[in-house]
């Protein structure tokens, strides 16, 4: 969308005549199979090469350059998996003029080659919001063979555009050739070593960028691995015409601040924001937004079409639809209505794109949210099971574009204000029943931040089946033969006015296997108690920074009430002490338990913590092992033994 | 500690209580009327359909989205919606509709499409009015209708017009769980059948369920015959009209330039004796070289492509799969068929209902030597001799010839077919529990194994995969030494071995060690929820696991206590555990069985029972001494 509104082309005449690199760029005439090593014999299927060409080509008759994008992969499949990931092309179409040439064979382990028969390219449109494609199955692809595709696309002009390189499998040689003749342009690489060297392809100037022995990108916990693939970005300026990246933010705060910042407040919003407040006086800035927030989410759709008029502010107002984009109206002329100040976030999801101040691609300014500035609280408009708040998760520590009421513009990281915003207290008292027979566990949680959101929009929305897996969480989960006795929650109600109300839950329950008849005595698992806990692995060297969810706390206390005529043993096992020193000294997540006897009682406290989202790639190891203590103390059991 | 949880946007399948006014969104009404028109012997057929929802509460304004799915046999036309605010008493219409193409990642290419668009200014209270008409250009194709769906529906109707010289027939589904009533009237050309059902509620899927239509209240249409001049001409009269119109697309298949595939057939069998090996070479060749990619093409979807053709590019759905197949067996003189069939997913029985509603996926069946073998490549890890498991159980429509076909059901296989022995030796070393353990899988355990190894194993080494999905001993498991033989789709048992090292696992209190045995914790989370439970739950595979475990007491120690036999048996499901004694090493022997496909309502106790006593089972430990 922001590509729409973001930037007015100046057009100007242009000069050059060159030819197109793609027309004379091929593959190979009579093509081979590659050596592999034996580790990459080993993958399901491994990039020998992959080439990207994007060329933008100077037209001597139309006013803006033609720009070409011509891709080419060769890639060995060893086994079914393989050929499962890579027998099916996709080609999108979306801002494509025309599908120059697209060819696509296989060579098989014995050398046969099978061409594609360009009859079986198939037509899909209107796919969701991806547009229409170009799609087609690979012919002859068996096992260890390879098969290599080749097209060019013609698509319409764009100033700015990205490309992500690395992938799931590992890429032996990728090459980005960015040919732009004498037109102006930036290019980048994120995440790599390697850098753009200028070459000059049939006299025009370019720039190639070579990566070799990329490697698979791997999934890992507590990271953003889409978001942290090898990825190249790029401009190139229409003839004689040079932009800043200043430049490139400025033209969109101006153009976004205008659309959004409503110079009055029309009728209707009015009338909607009279009665949004209605009944109330004396309004915090803060209940405002959340009223605002309230109502909007209770009131409108956010949809995803191609229908144009969803920005229009008096057919949204209308017809309580909106775009992403054409939503962000609706707040700003209830917010100014009542007002309240408030600037526009353009940033985008970390789980898929770092969001990058210094170079200006469309691709990044992805998602929309409202500050207020007075409350350094946020609103995410298209987020139905979210209400205002700290910062939504999937933002978190990105960097944002604000825009404010004047149309001047900054950047700053997207923090959490509290980094106790998020946090579970727990209280526990456990007895035994007959002579150990069972187990009975009475637990009242106060659920804090994300997690009472979560919690809100699993209870009001989610299925039956999801409600029962939510049911067994928050009762703790992993105790196999758990019998629920009382269930009872409280503030289930999504649309809260206060800032950070929890999200209360009371149960009891009991269990038989939890305890173990071991002779005269018994043993208690009493590590279970605080539900499965996932031990953290890492066999292979760590790639991917660590990024946490999102910073949170836990404060448990268990009491566990010890039965007459029974001493209690093995009590050591509960005391555990893990802890992250961060490089400027602070302890920025620790897990502590332990214990102390009081009289017939033994009280255990946890505190875990983790103030921040974001550790040091370095320390990997002591954030693990603050991570696998709770793991760790899943394994704790204390014997009961009849006193002599 | 952490454990996070994301909101995903579900389709809610909810259940409401009688009145629904507790509830978020429901249907005032869902009626659909089918008025059928035979002219000069051609069906004019089409499908009025209207709806009415209510938005009760404000919190599911998702359910705004609106989308009518057709395929190329159908047309839908005069779309008319809007929404009515009974509050401000405004109707605001919807002026925007979107075509959209089906796009999965089930079926690699479909022409099936959609429209799609969204009621305007829905809210609390809100309710929206759609009303539109589907043309359904064959006649095969009536279809049928469902009294419940996933939101409770207080008025749902179905009715069918239709000339007098035209015979309908309609099958009920379930129908005992709702109030239904069926209404017939004649006008002077025409008949009239209604069915009519008030407050449905909503139904909802559950975990490791059979397929909802198993349960869902729900009809099926066909149109039977007409009478033309005198005579009567079926349509889809019975079976053997289904199987002529089966036979009238298969004659569509392309048969030309079958050198290549004869060539390739007589290079895998050429060394090969006996019918059986001739046919396992075919079997295994297709399931080898074959790659799955499925298409939905208008006929297409029912014409297999031919199979010159799926030889070349190497790739085709069932229906292509089953065709080459075909081609092939018959090549070399194996009688084989090409055969239709309905996967579980499907409660239809051919006998039932004649029309295409029951089956949707093709196989080969081969007769050798007096044995019936359904052959399905589609499954590329299961070994010759056995079906697919998920078509056991299911009728087969096996085509003869032009004229000639037969039903047969597919049998369930046997849990002796599926076997897994684990053999493991234990002992401790340091207060670290070593272990070495050798797997030999079978029949669909293999099966099983074999394919989620290949397509779930995604990036995570070995070493992860096995510790997250067999999940033996505690969260801090090593594997070292892992050998795989027999990786295949063979009927050799498939053998995986591996050294374990077990930290934290046994623990010492006191001067005692405790240690538990069953490091393998199979079922233990199977038990179901009963309360507010509807459906069966469905077993995909009958299977057997046999375990033998040594451990080694270490030296200075003795067993003060090895814990009981126990046993739990059931002719359905059932575990025995023994322990035994011999020097200084303890044998566990323990037997776990499931022989059935199913665990019906009345029977969720028992099996609840089973899992429970095997739970407890699991928690025995032997205690060491010191002596």
């Amino acid at each position: 969308m922001i590509k729409k509104i973001a930037l007015i082309a100046i057009l100007l005449t242009t000069t050059t005549g060159i030819a197109q690199h793609y027309k004379t760029y091929d593959w190979q005439k009579k093509p081979k199979l590659h050596k592999l090593s034996s580790d990459e014999k080993e993958a399901s299927s491994v990039a020998i090469f992959k080439k990207v060409i994007v060329e933008y080509h100077a037209d001597e008759v139309a006013s803006e350059p033609r720009l070409y994008e011509t891709k080419h992969t060769i890639i060995r499949v060893n086994d079914d998996n393989g050929i499962a990931q890579h027998n099916t092309v996709y080609i999108p179409m979306y801002d494509v003029k025309q599908l120059i040439s697209v060819k696509a064979r296989t060579i098989s382990p014995s050398g046969k080659v099978v061409l594609l028969n360009e009859e079986n390219i198939k037509d899909v449109s209107n796919v969701e919001e991806y547009g229409d494609f170009k799609i087609f199955a690979i012919e002859g692809a068996e096992i260890n063979s390879e098969i290599e595709v080749l097209y060019t696309v013609e698509r319409a002009f764009e100033i700015y555009g990205s490309e992500t390189i690395q992938a799931n499998y590992k890429i032996k040689e990728a090459q980005f050739l960015f040919i732009t003749g004498k037109l102006m342009s930036n290019v980048k690489a994120y995440r790599t070593i390697e850098t753009f060297e200028p070459v000059n392809i049939e006299g025009n100037k370019a720039q190639l960028l070579t990566i070799k022995d990329i490697p698979a990108m791997v999934e890992e916990e507590y990271a953003t691995p889409k978001a942290n693939n090898i990825a190249v970005v790029y401009q190139c300026f229409l003839p004689d015409q040079n932009i800043t990246q200043n430049m490139f933010w400025t033209n969109v705060s101006n153009n976004v601040g205008r659309q959004f910042f409503p110079e009055e407040v029309v009728a209707q919003a009015k009338e909607d924001a009279d009665k949004i407040v209605e009944g109330y006086t004396d309004l915090s800035t803060y209940k405002k937004a959340a009223l605002v927030d309230i109502f909007v989410k209770s009131n409108y759709t956010v949809v995803k079409n191609n229908n144009q008029e969803l920005s229009d502010l008096n057919y949204i107002l209308t017809n309580r639809s909106a775009s992403d984009y054409g939503i962000m109206k609706v707040y700003a002329q209830y917010l100014t209505a009542l007002d309240v100040e408030f600037e526009i976030v353009i940033t985008a999801n970390r789980f898929l794109t770092k969001f990058d101040p210094e170079f200006f691609v469309p691709g990044m300014l992805r998602d929309f949210l409202i500050y207020i500035p007075s409350e350094r609280k946020y609103i995410a408009p298209d987020r139905f099971e979210a209400r205002i708040g700290e910062a939504p998760f999937n933002i978190l520590g990105n960097y944002g574009l604000f825009i404010s009421s004047d149309f001047k513009h900054y950047f700053s990281k997207i923090i959490q204000e509290d980094p106790d915003y998020s946090k579970i207290r727990r209280d526990m008292n456990i007895s035994f029943k007959n002579d150990f027979e069972s187990v009975t566990i009475e637990q009242d949680q106060d659920y804090f931040g994300h997690w009472a959101e979560t919690s809100r929009a699993v209870l009001n929305l989610s299925t039956e089946q999801g409600l029962i897996e939510y049911k067994d969480y928050l009762t703790g989960s992993g105790i196999e033969d758990k019998a629920i006795i009382s269930y009872e929650t409280f503030n289930t109600d999504m649309n809260q006015l206060e800032y950070n109300v929890p999200f209360q839950v009371k149960t009891t329950i009991s269990s038989e296997v939890l305890l173990e008849d071991a002779g005269d005595s018994y043993i208690f698992q009493i590590g279970m108690v605080i539900g499965t806990q996932s031990e953290l692995y890492q066999e292979t060297e760590r790639i991917n920074p660590i990024e946490m969810i999102y910073p949170n706390r836990y404060n448990y206390e268990i009491i566990v009430n010890i039965p007459e005529g029974y001493t209690v043993e093995g009590l050591e096992s509960l005391v555990i002490d893990k802890r992250y020193i961060a490089s400027n000294g602070k302890e920025t997540a620790k897990f502590e338990s332990n214990y102390k006897l009081d009289d017939d009682k033994i009280i255990i406290t946890i505190e875990e913590f983790y103030k921040t989202h974001e550790f040091d790639l370095n320390k990997y190891e002591e954030f693990r092992e603050v991570i696998n203590a709770a793991s760790d103390f899943n394994k704790a059991a204390i014997l009961f033994k009849a006193a002599d | 500690m952490p454990k996070y949880f994301f909101f995903f946007l579900l389709v809610p399948f909810l259940c409401w209580s009688q009145d629904f006014s507790d509830k978020d969104y429901i249907y005032l009404k869902r009626h659909q009327h089918i008025t059928i028109k035979l002219i000069n012997d051609k069906f004019d057929i089409v499908q009025n359909v209207t709806e009415q929802g209510k938005f009760i509460s404000s919190k599911k304004l998702y359910f705004a989205n609106e989308s009518i799915g057709y395929s190329s046999f159908s047309e839908i036309k005069d779309i008319e919606a809007y929404t009515y605010l009974p509050a401000s008493d405004k109707k605001i219409n919807v002026d925007y509709i979107e075509t959209k193409q089906e796009f999965d990642n089930m079926v690699f290419y479909s022409d099936d499409e959609f429209k799609s668009f969204i009621f305007p200014a829905v809210t609390q209270g809100a309710e929206t009015y759609l009303s539109y008409k589907r043309i359904i250009k064959e006649p095969q194709f009536l279809g049928g209708f469902n009294f419940a769906i996933h939101v409770p529906t207080k008025s749902a109707q179905l009715s069918v017009e239709f000339p007098k010289h035209v015979e309908i027939g309609y099958v009920e589904f379930n129908t005992e769980s709702i109030n239904l009533d069926f209404k017939k009237e004649e006008t002077e050309t025409s008949t009239i059948y209604t069915w009519s059902a008030n407050n449905t509620e909503g139904f909802q899927l559950e975990d490791d369920s059979e397929a909802p239509m198993y349960y869902l209240p729900h009809i099926l249409l066909y149109i039977k015959n007409y009478e033309s001049n005198g005579k009567i001409i079926n349509v889809s009269n019975d079976l053997s009209d289904l199987y002529k119109w089966y036979v009238s697309l298969l004659d569509q298949v392309d048969t030309n330039d079958l050198a290549k595939v004869h060539e390739i057939t007589d290079e895998i069998t050429s060394a090969l004796n006996t019918k059986e090996e001739k046919a396992k070479a075919i079997f295994e060749w297709v399931q080898n070289n074959i790659n799955y990619i499925a298409f939905g093409d208008g006929y297409g979807g029912f014409i297999p492509a031919g199979a010159a053709a799926t030889c070349e590019t190497r790739y085709g759905d069932c229906k292509a799969m089953s065709n080459l197949l075909y081609e092939m067996l018959n090549h070399v003189g194996i009688e084989a068929y090409r055969t239709w069939i309905g996967s579980r997913s499907k409660p239809y029985s051919y006998y039932e209902v004649p029309t295409t509603s029951v089956d949707n996926h093709m196989i080969t069946t081969a007769i050798i030597e007096n044995d019936t073998i359904f052959l399905d490549a589609t499954d590329s890890y299961v070994p010759f001799g056995m079906p697919s498991a998920f078509i056991q159980t299911k009728e087969a429509l096996v085509g003869i010839d032009k004229d000639n076909f037969e039903i047969i059901k597919v049998p369930a296989q046997k849990a002796k077919q599926s076997v897994t022995n684990i053999t493991t030796k234990m002992h401790l070393e340091n207060g670290t529990l070593k272990v070495s353990e050798k797997r030999s899988l079978q029949g669909y355990d293999k099966v099983e194994f074999v394919s989620d190894y290949t397509y779930k194993k995604e990036s995570k080494t070995e070493e992860e995969y096995l510790n997250t999905t067999l999940a033996l001993g505690n969260n801090k498991t090593k594997y070292t030494n892992i050998n795989k033989t027999h990786f295949d789709n063979k009927a050799t048992p498939l053998i995986l071995e591996y050294d374990l090292i077990i930290d934290s696992y046994t623990r010492n209190i006191g001067d005692k060690i405790y240690i538990n045995l069953n490091i393998d914790r199979s079922l233990s989370n199977s038990d179901v929820e009963t309360e507010g439970r509807k459906f069966s739950k469905k077993i995909d595979y009958k299977f057997e696991r046999h375990f033998t475990t040594n451990f080694e007491i270490p030296e200075g120690y003795q067993a003060s206590y090895v814990p009981d036999a126990l046993v739990f048996e059931d002719p359905n499901y059932g575990f025995k555990i023994n322990y035994e004694q011999n020097g200084n090493v303890i044998t566990q022997t323990k037997t776990i069985y499931v022989k059935t496909l199913s665990i019906e309502l009345k029977d969720f106790d028992n099996w609840n029972q089973f899992i429970k006593s095997l739970q407890k089972a699991y928690k025995k430990s032997i205690i060491l001494e010191q002596i």
